[in-house]
């Protein structure tokens, strides 16, 4: 609670000076339900949830160039404050944050974040996956972010986000975010990112970039599985390329990622490095129907020890699917889905609804 | 006679251009900050994006008091379509909590809301706007 104190603290010292503009507030719910079955299944476990109803609610306050912005996600498997973020307007192009984040090296969460609505197929990539539902790679940090943008090459835009926070921390079940609500300031240590691409104009989806991250994760719970055993921390580097085309009936999204992983157990150092990657596809149809689909594979997972602690990790998966963009801001989607995970593989289909309303 | 009748087909003539011709303006309250404007400004502005004039953020209302200034806005403003532009306005609001433009459906109330914020800025047809002294054309965004 104390660093929820701290942000609205700095919110009421630095108000005054934006004095004379008036207070603007937006409101967005994106809301969604789900339905899924596994089958063809040899995995022991899977991450797959029967049904998920869930509400995603975000909030802006803004008042000259401060900005109070905050996620928080409601459902009937969890609820979280996802994003917590104080702003300050910099330039018309750059926006300096303090608070709760989504790191910047993961280019699906950049553009989805937690809204179902707003991406296409039902699941994201595994390597994006949510700490709390198995996710990899830590996603939410305690820190600044700073997002600018650049005029380059002419016409051309360099868009950039750095960024440095309290890490997630390692636990018997997964990495576990600093929580702003229950803050718990034991064992905690940083990692940085950061993100660069080059888009062709101001307002273009398309374009390429590069990703790096380096992420200190301590261990911090009692140790359940013999990867787990004498762990003391990990030090997780991530280096990426990515590239999307967003064109009128297609829109082409890829990402690489080089994990380097060095887990400091108390007697030992193991190292350990291997590549995960991604490709979707969409296809616009008439009827606001949309057609998808997505490969992602891996190199080196089979016996990665970092990838140990995560076992149902999807080391490859292919997923297919159909959008209906029923009526404005309404969507209904299918999807099936092959995974293979360390320990097995299994198929699954999901249904869901999904919507925006401001 | 005839020199009478000259004026009146003169005063006829200039009155038909004058009505003929339609151009949706930008606006601001007279003492805005606000000199001028580009085009990609706009576009951004009326996008959700930050626009800063003298250190403060500009503050875009959609004027949607009229069906074909609609058509103008999404044409020649924002070169989008009403999908389109919300999907934009969504993807501002999830990514980086951005204020969308005030949608304001009546031209009286466009007006009340530009004298109200000084950093507020608008469009307008011409015509509705050319003769009073508290609005400032910025400039002119589509005309006819």
């Amino acid at each position: 609670m104390r660093t929820a104190y701290t942000l609205l603290l700095l919110a009421l010292v630095t108000a005054p000076l934006a004095r004379g503009d008036p207070l603007q507030a937006e409101f967005l719910l994106l809301p969604s339900a789900q339905a899924a079955g596994t089958f063809d299944r040899e995995a022991p476990v899977t991450q797959v949830q029967d049904e998920l109803l869930q509400a995603d609610m975000l909030l802006t306050l803004q008042k000259g160039r401060f900005k109070f912005f905050a996620e928080y996600l409601v459902s009937d498997h969890e609820s979280d404050l996802e994003r917590l973020q104080l702003g300050w307007q910099l330039t018309n192009d750059t926006i300096i944050w303090v608070g709760r984040y989504h790191q910047p090296s993961s280019v699906w969460n950049h553009d989805h974040h937690h809204g179902q609505y707003l991406q296409t197929s039902v699941t994201r990539p595994d390597i994006d996956e949510w700490e709390d539902l198995g996710g990899i790679l830590p996603q939410h940090f305690t820190g600044m972010l700073i997002e600018s943008g650049h005029p380059a090459f002419g016409s051309w835009r360099l868009r950039t986000a750095i960024a440095g926070g309290i890490a997630p921390q390692l636990q018997a079940d997964g990495l576990e975010p600093f929580d702003l609500l229950h803050p718990n300031f034991d064992r905690h240590t940083m990692g940085y990112q950061a993100r660069a691409s080059l888009h062709p104009s101001d307002f273009s989806e398309s374009g390429f970039g590069l990703l790096v991250a380096d992420d200190q994760l301590p261990w911090a719970g009692e140790p359940q599985t013999p990867a787990q055993v004498g762990l003391d921390h990990v030090d997780l580097r991530l280096i990426g390329a990515f590239g999307t085309y967003a064109g009128e009936k297609w829109n082409l999204q890829a990402t690489l990622y080089h994990a380097d992983a060095r887990l400091h157990y108390t007697t030992s150092l193991v190292n350990d490095d291997f590549d995960v990657w991604y490709l979707q596809a969409e296809r616009r149809l008439p009827h606001k129907l949309t057609a998808f689909g997505r490969w992602e594979d891996s190199f080196g997972t089979g016996d990665s020890q970092y990838l140990k602690l995560f076992t149902e990790f999807a080391r490859i998966r292919y997923t297919a699917g159909l959008r209906w963009d029923f009526v404005s801001r309404q969507a209904l989607t299918l999807q099936f889905e092959n995974t293979h995970t360390l320990n097995g593989s299994f198929d699954a289909v999901r249904l869901q609804w999904s919507a925006a309303f401001f | 006679m005839r020199r009478a009748f000259l004026y009146l087909l003169l005063l006829s003539v200039s009155g038909l251009l004058h009505g003929g011709q339609k151009s949706v303006v930008l606006i601001a309250r007279a003492d805005s900050k606000v000199s001028d404007l580009d085009s990609l400004t706009v576009r951004k502005l009326f996008m959700g994006w930050p626009v800063l004039v003298n250190g403060g953020p500009l503050h875009a209302i959609r004027n949607r008091s009229d069906e074909q200034l609609d058509e103008v806005f999404l044409q020649q403003v924002v070169a989008m379509s009403q999908s389109a532009y919300e999907r934009q306005i969504l993807t501002g609001l999830n990514r980086q909590g951005s204020i969308r433009p005030e949608d304001v459906t009546s031209q009286e109330r466009v007006l009340q809301e530009l004298l109200t914020d000084p950093n507020a800025v608008s469009f307008a047809w011409l015509r509705d706007v050319a003769h009073n002294p508290k609005i400032r054309v910025i400039r002119v965004l589509w005309s006819e």
